[in-house]
């Protein structure tokens, strides 16, 4: 249903709201029908950062990103490679439960 | 609403020999010392990390039995790293009710003896699971926020490293605090980074330590004006801002609201400091200014004790250290102290007659807002 160039987030037909797929009811409007829909894997990094003290038990270097996806979804990704600048364009994929952001060629 | 703060105790908060439950009878037997050791009929007691850090259980129980309370009725509250804040609401919502006449409220957290990387991880357990399953932490979520505050504002690092070299004023004048000793904004912007742009010194620190304090029914110093407390998103990515803080706004609409007041009455803050960068989204959320001017109050001196609204003169997290479960109590104590007049060489010019304190949970998913007045008019 998805590829590379595509993530499934969950889309509220009360609110039109999108989002992260997750258990519990739309975070906007509270409605316990949501959709899946896939939208592009490629987004803008709004903020991002290296934990000199990551949490016990992850390896270091620890890097983390805020993606901005279209239609307004927000992702935090686990950063595959270099520490991307703001605004920088990453491609986004899911890995079981977490996501990882790398930076895409310019 | 009728209810008073009658006594305050903050223990030393640093690195302790003792255990949880030996620092929490001792801010107690502070507190309860100071009424004359008049008859407690509700204990409740904050902690935020239930055996995960310290290895403690039935907390309220075994101190009940340490401090002979066996006749009071008792509960455990925990609203994260508000958890403190929010064991003073449920008190003295419980004594205003009238189905209690005093209540000794103590909070504490014991974290020293664990490894950073362990306490990284505890508390990051009050992160969304989508949050947790990228590894994120309390200063990576809030090196990001920063991020997007700096982005707005270039004037805004400078501000931060102000926010902790007056924190530190603030805490050479209190005994209880960890960190006593000045420092320059030269050495917090050379501090090593912990999650850029946050650097160490920009980081409130772990700490062991414990506050107290008895409420009872009465008007009077220290009388409890208007409480209140507001949740946000759990996730970070679910907020449309990231620059200002919901739980806090909800927090304190509800507060005022009970109050009857506005900020305009409001003379002093003490505002959860946990990392530089959210004083001023505080100063913002509590609506004493606008957004995006909370950074030039701290640059301008308008924070600093002689200043036009004095801000943590406790010494706030970044002073007095962050022993999670007791932070949100120490700063009421510290409200609640400046109002009756016994804040010793830290006392606030005027003096005060209302006073703030304003508490973060978790990365800002659930906060807390006390407001106390000096009994007099506001």
């Amino acid at each position: 249903m998805t590829g590379p160039d595509s993530i499934l987030v969950s889309t509220c037909p009360g609110c039109h709201g999108r989002f992260l797929p997750r258990p519990g009811p739309c975070p906007r409007c509270g409605s316990t029908v949501v959709r899946p829909q896939p939208i592009p894997s490629v987004g803008e990094v709004l903020a991002a950062t290296e934990l000199t003290v990551p949490p016990a038990g992850w390896p270091e270097p620890h890097r983390l990103a805020l993606v901005e996806l279209s239609h307004g979804v927000r992702v935090l990704c686990l950063v595959a490679g270099d520490l991307p600048p703001i605004a920088s364009r990453v491609r986004v994929v899911r890995d079981g439960e977490r996501y990882l952001a790398s930076l895409e060629p310019s | 609403m009728p209810v008073r703060v009658v006594a305050d105790a903050v223990g030393r908060f640093g690195r302790r020999g003792e255990g949880l439950l030996q620092l929490l009878a001792e801010a107690a037997e502070l507190a309860t010392e100071q009424t004359g050791r008049k008859t407690i009929d509700l204990l409740i007691v904050g902690h935020m990390s239930g055996g995960s850090l310290d290895e403690s259980e039935n907390v309220t129980a075994q101190l009940a039995d340490r401090l002979g309370l066996e006749q009071a009725s008792g509960f455990r509250v925990e609203a994260a790293s508000a958890t403190g804040a929010a064991a003073f609401h449920a008190a003295a919502h419980a004594v205003a009710g009238g189905g209690f006449d005093r209540a000794l409220v103590v909070a504490g957290e014991k974290m020293t003896n664990r490894p950073t990387a362990d306490v990284a991880r505890a508390l990051a357990r009050s992160l969304a699971p989508q949050e947790q399953a990228v590894g994120a932490t309390m200063p990576g979520l809030a090196a990001l926020i920063a991020q997007r505050v700096a982005a707005a504002d270039p004037a805004a690092p400078t501000a931060w490293a102000q926010v902790t070299v007056q924190a530190r004023k603030g805490a050479s004048e209190n005994p209880s605090a960890q960190f006593r000793e000045a420092i320059t904004v030269a050495e917090v912007e050379a501090s090593r980074p912990i999650a850029l742009p946050l650097r160490l010194l920009h980081c409130s620190a772990v700490s062991d330590g414990a506050a107290a304090v008895v409420v009872e029914r009465g008007t009077g110093p220290a009388e409890v004006l208007g409480m209140g407390e507001g949740f946000d998103s759990l996730m970070l990515s679910d907020r449309a801002e990231l620059t200002t803080f919901r739980a806090t706004r909800l927090a304190a609409r509800r507060a005022y609201e009970m109050a009857h007041l506005t900020r305009k009455s409001l003379d002093f803050a003490e505002l959860h400091d946990a990392f530089a960068p959210f004083a001023p989204i505080d100063l913002e959320d509590l609506g004493l200014c606008g957004p995006g001017e909370g950074a030039g109050w701290f640059l301008d001196g308008s924070t600093s004790r002689e200043g036009r609204f004095p801000v943590n003169p406790s010494g706030g997290l970044l002073g007095r250290g962050h022993p999670v479960g007791a932070s949100g109590l120490a700063q009421i104590a510290e409200v609640s102290r400046q109002l009756r007049g016994e804040a010793g060489s830290r006392s606030l010019p005027g003096p005060p007659r209302v006073g703030v304190a304003q508490s973060i949970g978790g990365l800002a998913s659930h906060n807390f807002v006390t407001i106390l007045g000096s009994g007099g008019p506001p």
